[in-house]
This record gives C-alpha cells, sequence and structure tokens, in this order.
C-alpha cells in the first residue's frame, strides 16, 4: 500500500512530538498519515486513497509503569510485543495474546488490528486485557480513556473502539493492561481424525468434556504438515487434524491431557500425540495467519456450528486452512496455484456465502492490492456501517488518518 | 396537587399518541404512579419523569423514540432501577422507557455459546432458565435477583466473579438497538470478530446515552466443575488485605475475593446466622474453581497464605448449603443494611490491589472526620471498594456530611491511581468527579463519540459527561437538585 511506496516517514521520539506533529499537519498541510509499528499488518485494509506520511511508532517504546504486584503495566505503543514478552516474563506474568511474527509486531500495532490467536479460547482478546489508552487523533488532540485499575466504569470506554479500528480513528501512543499469571505447565493434544464428521462429533463432545482447554484448534491436513514441520514436530496429519491446548498446574494438565485422550477415543479419534513442550508449536499454530508467500490469506467469522462445514468446503477448494474451532474464526490461504483474481473469486465465493449463512462474514487479510477493487475485503456491508463513519467523521473530520482503509472509496465493495 | 392529576408537561396529544403506540395500560401519567421513578438506588438525587411508558417489542421502542424526536421530548431508558448512581434519574422530565416487560429468553444455543435476551430479563431468571445445562451467564451482580441484563449493558456492571470472569462487557456478544434517532441497528452479533469498529464494547456502559438496547446477545460459559470455597477470619482489615496481596502475588486468581468489615458483619450475622464472628477485624470470602484436581492444591495454599498473614481461622463451607448461605450472606449483605441505618450511600471507588490498607485507612479517618458511620463490602480482589455511609436522609445535615466523605475517599481513590467507579457508572451522581479523572480532551473526545450516536442529546440528557450541551458546573447544578438543596 502506499505506506511502503511513501519515502516520507515521521517517527517521533516523544510522544509531544508525535502530537505537534500531527496538530502541525491538520492544521497546516492536511497529508494523509498512515501510522505503522512494526509493518507487519500493512496488507489488511484497502490502499490508500491518497499519498501521504508514514507515522512510525517504533521510538515510543517505553514502559511508563509496571507495578507487577497489581498485575498492569503500562506502556508506549511501540513496544515490539517480543519484547513485552520478556518484561512480563521477569516478573512471572503475561499478556495472554498470541501475536504473530512478535518479534516485529508492536503493542499499538496488535491493538489496532485486534490480532489474536489460538488461546483466546481461554483467555478471550485484548478487549478483555486493554484497560487503558492514549491516543492523538488527527487534529492532534491527546485523549486517554480508561485508567490503570482493573476495574472502571468512568466514561466510555474509548479502549473498545481504538481496538481493531486499523488506525483510522487515531494514533495510539500508550496502553495499559492486565496481565495474568504465568501458567506453571503448557501442553497440546495432537490427533488427526478419520474425517470431518469425527471432527464435529469431537467439537460436540468437548462441549461437555470434564477437561476445560484455553485451545480448540481444527487444521486440514494442508496446514497440519506446514505447521507441524514448522515446529520441527513428527505428528500425524493424514486428515483433519485436531489440535488442543491445556495450560495451570503440571498435575491439571497432566490430568487434562489423559482425561482428554479417553474422551477423544470414545468420540472415535485414536491417534493422539501429547506435545509436552508446547511453545514451538504454539508458534507455529499462531504464525500461521501470516505465511507469507500464500496468493490471499483471509480469515472468516462463523458461528462454531457452522465451521466444519466451512472447512469441508474450503478444504475441498484447495485451501490450507486453521481455525480457532470454539470461536469460530477460521484462517485460510489460497493454493499457490491461484494466480488469477478469477480463480480466487471462484474459491471465495462459496465461502462468503457459506459465512454469511452462518452469521458472519469473510475478511481478506492479505492479497494482490489490485484484487482488492473486486473482493469485498471486509466481507458483507454491516448494519452500523454509517454510525462508524459518524464517528470516524468525528475523530478525524478531514479524513487524514488512513484514508480509503476500511471505508474504502472503491467502486466495488461489498463493504460499502 | 390532587393524587390522580397529570403532572405531565409533555403534550397531550404526545401522551396519546404513546398510549396508542403501547396501550393505554402501559402509559404512567399520575403523580402517585410515576413518583416509583423518581430515582435508582441513588436515593440523593430525585426527579420525577412526566411519563413512564412499557414498551413490549423492539417496534414499540422506536415508535416511542421516533415520537420523542418529533415533539423533542427527552427520553431515558430504565431497567429494574437498582443502578446506583442515578444513571436513569429522568433529568428534566420526559418519557422513561422502562424495558421492564421486554424480558424473553428468546434463544439459548448451546453448541454456539450464546443466548438471546430481552433487556428486561431479569439477571438471575437467565442462569435459573440455564440450570442443568452446564452452562451459566457469568456476570452476577450482587443484585441480580432484582436487576435486568438491559441494566447490566448500560452500566458494564461487574460482581463478585468479575475477578476471574470479567464484567459484563467480557460476556456481550451483541446488542440490537433502537439508536436516538430511532434507527435500529445490530452491533456485534451472534459471531466474534466482527469486521469493523467494536461498537458492541463501546455500547456496554454507556449508560443509556447511545440510545435503547431492546435485545442483547451474551456469550455462555461452561459451569466449573469443583468450587472451594472459604472463609478467612482476621483481626484486622490491614491483615486481611495483605492475605489478599499475597494470594494474588502467588498467582492465583480466585473466583472470587470479597471482604466484609467488623461493620458489616454485625448487620449481616443478625440476619442470616451464618456463625461470623462479630468480634473479627474482617473477613475474606474466597472461592476458588475450576477442575477438581486442581481447585483443592490451590485452596490449601491460600489457606497457608491467609495463616501467614495473621488469620485467626480459616474455615471451609464443607457442603453446598454452607456455600450457598454463604454467598447469601455475601450477597445480600446491602439488604441487611437496613438494620444498621434509615439510609444508606454505596460507595463504588477503585484502587490499584496494593493500595488498599491504605484507602481503607482513609476511609476509617473519614468516617470519624465527619461524624458518619461507614461499613466496608466490597471486591477486593479487583481494589473495587464499596464504603457504604450510613444516614438518615431526613437530616439535611446528615446528607451534607455524607457527600463530603463520599468525595473526599473518591478523591483520593483517585490520587491513589484509581477511579470514581468500578461498576455502577458516573449517572448523576459523580459527574463533577470527570474533570478530575479526565483532561478537558478526553472528554471532548467522548461527548464528539456521543454526538455521532446522540446528536441531539435527548436520549438520557445531562449524564455522564460534565461538557454534554453546556460547561461543566452548570450541568451539575442542573442534575444535582438534591445536592444543590444539601450543601
Amino acid at each position: 500500500m502506499t505506506t511502503t511506496e511513501s519515502s516520507d516517514e515521521f517517527t517521533p521520539a516523544t510522544t509531544d512530538e508525535a502530537r505537534d506533529f500531527l496538530a502541525e499537519n491538520a492544521a497546516g498541510a492536511g497529508r494523509a498519515i498512515f501510522p505503522v509499528g512494526g509493518r507487519t499488518a500493512l496488507h489488511y485494509g484497502y490502499a490508500s486513497t491518497q499519498p501521504g506520511i508514514a507515522f512510525s511508532t517504533l521510538r515510543l517504546n517505553r514502559t511508563i509503569d509496571y507495578p507487577a504486584r497489581d498485575m498492569t503495566i503500562t506502556v508506549e505503543a511501540g513496544i515490539r510485543m517480543d519484547e513485552l514478552t520478556e518484561i512480563l516474563k521477569a516478573e512471572g506474568q503475561r499478556l495472554p495474546i498470541d501475536v504473530p511474527q512478535s518479534s516485529r509486531a508492536t503493542l499499538g500495532g496488535v491493538l489496532a488490528t485486534n490480532t489474536s490467536g489460538p488461546r483466546r479460547f481461554g483467555f478471550g482478546t485484548l478487549r478483555d486485557y486493554l484497560i487503558g489508552i492514549s491516543s492523538i487523533d488527527a487534529t492532534g488532540k491527546t485523549f486517554s480513556a480508561g485508567g490503570r485499575v482493573v476495574k472502571n466504569v468512568a466514561g466510555y470506554d474509548l479502549c473498545k473502539l481504538m481496538i481493531g479500528s486499523l488506525g483510522t480513528l487515531a494514533v495510539i501512543t500508550q496502553a495499559t493492561l492486565k496481565v495474568i499469571p504465568q501458567p506453571e505447565a503448557s501442553r497440546i493434544l495432537w490427533c488427526a481424525a478419520a474425517d470431518w464428521q469425527a471432527v464435529e462429533t469431537a467439537l460436540e463432545n468437548l462441549l461437555t468434556s470434564a477437561t476445560r482447554p484455553v485451545a480448540l484448534e481444527v487444521l486440514n491436513a494442508n496446514a497440519a504438515h506446514e505447521i507441524a514441520a514448522e515446529a520441527r514436530l513428527d505428528l500425524p496429519a493424514d486428515g483433519p487434524v485436531l489440535c488442543i491446548g491445556f495450560e495451570g498446574a503440571t498435575r491439571e494438565t497432566e490430568w487434562e491431557t489423559e482425561t482428554m485422550t479417553a474422551e477423544l477415543q470414545t468420540a472415535g479419534i485414536r491417534d493422539v500425540a501429547v506435545v509436552a513442550d508446547a511453545e514451538p508449536l504454539w508458534f507455529a499454530l499462531t504464525d500461521f495467519a501470516t505465511s507469507s508467500d500464500e496468493p490471499l490469506t483471509f480469515q472468516a467469522n462463523l458461528r462454531p456450528s457452522r465451521l466444519v462445514e466451512f472447512a469441508e468446503l474450503a478444504t475441498s477448494a484447495g485451501v490450507s486452512l486453521a481455525a480457532h474451532a470454539g470461536n469460530g474464526i477460521v484462517i485460510g490461504h489460497l493454493p499457490d496455484t491461484v494466480t488469477t483474481l478469477d480463480a480466487a473469486v471462484k474459491i471465495l465465493s462459496p465461502l462468503q456465502t457459506l459465512a454469511h449463512e452462518a452469521d458472519g462474514n469473510l475478511v481478506i487479510f492479505d492479497c494482490d492490492e489490485t484484487w482488492k477493487q473486486t473482493i469485498p475485503v471486509f466481507g458483507q456491508s454491516r448494519q452500523d456501517r454509517a454510525l462508524m463513519q459518524r464517528i470516524k467523521q468525528q475523530l478525524d473530520p478531514r479524513d487524514i488518518l488512513n484514508p480509503g482503509r476500511v471505508f474504502t472509496k472503491n467502486a466495488v465493495s461489498a463493504a460499502q | 396537587m390532587p393524587e390522580t392529576a397529570t403532572i405531565s408537561t409533555i403534550p397531550a396529544e404526545a401522551l396519546e399518541a404513546l398510549r396508542r403506540i403501547v396501550g393505554e395500560s402501559s402509559v404512567l401519567s399520575a403523580h402517585e404512579q410515576v413518583l416509583v421513578y423518581e430515582c435508582d438506588g441513588f436515593v440523593i438525587e430525585k426527579n420525577t419523569p412526566d411519563c413512564v411508558v412499557f414498551p413490549e417489542t423492539t417496534e414499540h421502542v422506536v415508535a416511542i423514540v421516533k415520537l420523542c424526536n418529533e415533539y423533542k421530548i427527552p427520553f431515558v431508558p430504565r431497567g429494574a432501577g437498582t443502578s446506583l448512581a442515578g444513571g436513569c434519574l429522568p433529568v428534566g422530565g420526559g418519557v422513561m422507557i422502562a424495558l421492564t416487560r421486554m424480558r424473553g429468553i428468546h434463544d439459548v444455543n448451546l453448541r454456539d455459546h450464546y443466548a438471546v435476551v430481552g433487556p428486561g430479563t431479569v439477571n438471575v431468571h437467565l442462569t435459573q432458565h440455564l440450570k442443568g445445562t452446564g452452562f451459566h451467564y457469568a456476570p452476577d451482580p450482587s443484585s441480580q435477583g432484582a436487576c435486568t441484563i438491559g441494566g447490566n449493558v448500560a452500566t458494564n456492571s461487574g460482581g463478585p466473579h468479575t475477578l476471574k470472569y470479567g464484567v459484563t462487557v467480557n460476556h456481550v456478544l451483541g446488542a440490537e438497538v433502537v439508536l436516538p434517532d430511532g434507527e435500529v441497528v445490530q452491533f456485534g452479533g451472534y459471531t466474534e470478530d466482527n469486521p469493523g469498529f467494536d461498537l458492541t464494547g463501546l455500547f456496554v456502559g454507556s449508560e443509556g446515552t447511545f440510545g435503547v438496547c431492546t435485545k442483547v446477545i451474551v456469550r455462555l460459559t461452561r459451569d466449573p466443575v469443583a468450587y472451594r470455597t472459604m472463609l478467612g477470619v482476621f483481626e484486622t482489615v490491614e491483615d486481611a488485605t495483605q492475605a489478599i496481596s499475597g494470594i494474588i502475588g502467588a498467582g492465583i486468581v480466585p473466583a472470587a475475593l470479597e471482604l466484609m468489615d467488623q461493620g458489616i458483619i454485625e448487620a449481616v450475622e443478625p440476619a442470616f446466622h451464618f456463625g461470623f464472628p462479630l468480634d473479627a477485624g474482617a473477613v475474606l470470602l474466597i472461592e476458588v474453581d475450576g477442575l477438581e484436581v486442581a481447585v483443592d492444591g490451590e485452596a490449601e495454599q491460600i489457606v497457608a497464605l491467609c495463616e501467614q498473614n495473621n488469620a485467626r481461622e480459616v474455615r471451609k463451607a464443607d457442603s453446598p448449603q454452607q456455600r450457598d448461605l454463604l454467598w447469601k450472606c455475601r450477597k445480600k449483605a446491602f439488604g441487611a443494611i437496613g438494620r444498621l441505618s434509615p439510609s444508606y450511600c454505596t460507595q463504588d471507588g477503585v484502587v490499584p490491589r496494593t493500595k488498599l490498607p491504605e484507602i481503607l485507612k482513609f476511609i476509617t479517618e473519614a468516617s470519624a472526620r465527619h461524624d458518619i458511620r461507614i461499613v466496608n463490602v466490597f471486591h477486593a480482589g479487583d481494589g473495587n471498594i464499596h464504603p457504604i455511609l450510613l444516614f438518615d436522609e431526613r437530616d439535611a445535615e446528615q446528607i451534607k456530611r455524607v457527600l463530603l466523605a463520599s468525595d473526599e475517599i473518591l478523591n483520593r481513590c483517585i490520587e491513589l491511581g484509581g477511579s470514581v467507579t468500578g461498576e455502577h457508572g458516573i449517572g448523576v451522581e459523580k459527574i463533577n468527579f470527570m474533570n478530575k479523572l479526565f483532561t478537558e480532551a478526553d472528554l471532548e473526545t467522548m461527548e464528539s463519540v456521543r454526538l455521532a450516536f446522540n446528536p441531539t442529546g435527548l436520549c438520557s440528557p445531562q449524564k455522564m459527561l460534565p461538557t454534554a450541551g453546556a460547561c461543566g458546573m452548570e450541568h451539575i447544578e442542573k442534575s444535582h437538585p438534591a445536592r444543590r438543596a444539601a450543601l
């Protein structure tokens, strides 16, 4: 998109510098501003409708306050996720959000894109952890919302508004997060199912399982091979794979993996492998969302009960697919053989239709920019779109923050 | 004024039109009828609405809201009126939209983990409805026997289980909302991660100022397999709060961690006869839940940590009946306060958990300084305090001292890095704290977001933001008739 093409870039060292720059720009040239962090998600959304300046948060990366005993942390938005993880780890704590490319991704970017991964089933998403935020809007006005305490309902929850807003409302400069203790143990149970029906039976049985998984992943064989190879593990993957994660006290996770193994057997799944050193597999499952050389990557959201149906259809079209099955979120990569827009649309159309029928949507994460003229990046238009635009208008009256990225002016878009 | 007289200042034709929309019996406008709706649980501020309407469908709400727009009449949604900050106080009168008849549980889908309910559904009714399914709706405010889910959405309610399970917003997938201009929209939905801005997250906790909620899609949570419920008895509040720090510091996240001080024990014990020691400085109600294989280990650790912090004893609830009684004592503690005082004002400050000893000491001092008895029962694990100030509302002098003591306590919460509300909301009660918590720019941004939803300001006017339609003080004066009188 335009940000990567532009040589113009501003990297403030302080939030005051950031504010002054935005205020001067808003009062003067009014050029488009593209907030960027680790640049891991620039492909997400429509291309900008006008040239402008990349606004990098990378130097805004300080830890402002970490009262570990209160289990909250306040950091600047440009901090890399790996660095944040290390800081928290030193105190036996963590932010339980799985972030692809975590060595590059910044907290601000992760918030702006509402990133999540497999463990969202057990721990929720960023909206469950962000308790305070500071941002600068497109007029150069710094505003904060929330605070530094874990429970707080004073004022409108602009934290929620900023999560997933793709840098179109304001530049996030600082965030306060609630954190949780590191678990004593983390294990993943991997098993190959004979067919999709067996996966559905297993998922239904999981609703009454005595265990409490923190991740419930469904992979098709293509994705399973890719992920196992990435994690350097020799795991069975003849058909669809169920990948179930447990975290907690050691004896708890041991009991859970044993119990789950027995429960899966009653559901007709026998080929079960317990991965005790789960870390490389968690990484591989998380990074699957950003495999870089695929022609198109999408995320569908649908009712969990429709997931297997969707996975079956996608698999038959050659899509490599991993799903957070408990949440109804599917990540898919179109096969390398897809080189034309027509071929992509042919695969996507029935999947989009199914996602809509399942009360959800299909969003494009990444594809050839020219394809976005035809494929609706944000899926089916939502009823509250006009209201979203009114909010955008309030915070960015001149439309200078990531113009067109969400509310595109492209003629052909179901998001319009 | 004669008892049957209509005090409405809204045009008679508008009143007639409202009756046509919802039916004659679903509009109240006589003085003695609307008097019941003059306040919520925050009894210091009162104002009657011109009329109260009881819609039964979304279409009714749309028609009511459109009519209010036509006549430029302010309107305010109301649930069961259990809110504690004047959030549904009809400032300036107008139409009160009481949603208690929209209480249907429309759909329960266990496979997809959600239920669709009307806003007037009483919180505990959903819990009862789900009993035996293996799922529950996690937010459980202490008022759950009366409060409605729509009201919970408006205030983003918490409850004793917030520490582990989160507040209302963490359990709302979507909402159908009649916007202040009468348009019906759906935020979120039956699925997660819908593209666009998270208007569900923004709507929850907006205290009725963004529109009228007519349907809520709530997330359902698996029931825990096992519980261990304990009661730690401490000589002093300080020891109890140190134990809390110890438990959290050890990496244990209990499902609940509630503190009751001696004052509240004095009210609760005669009411429920649990066997609370009347001479203890504080008791901690601690619950861990999870797998059978895990809870005993956590419970043992907690007992040891309590003992390290000078607990006199730690009792375990050894039967479901005992657990139920313990929880009943906690959840009905407020009801028992009637034994101590004719009126009370519950505050809702929050401090970082480690500052609990400091704020509790300050409360004791404020109590002495203003000669107002204050008792405490609160969600200690979240740092959310609920000092309960006891007084007689017939005595203006006492009201004045209650307000001063409350202000001091809340100001101290801000100084300690906290907030003035953890779960009750700003309403009209705390509007003058907003300038202390937030900068002018913060409030302007919030105001501009409100304008996107509610450009005419007819929906729940004069709430939450001191900048709404006037400069700060004018607004505070307008919405605080009783406070003005008392001061």
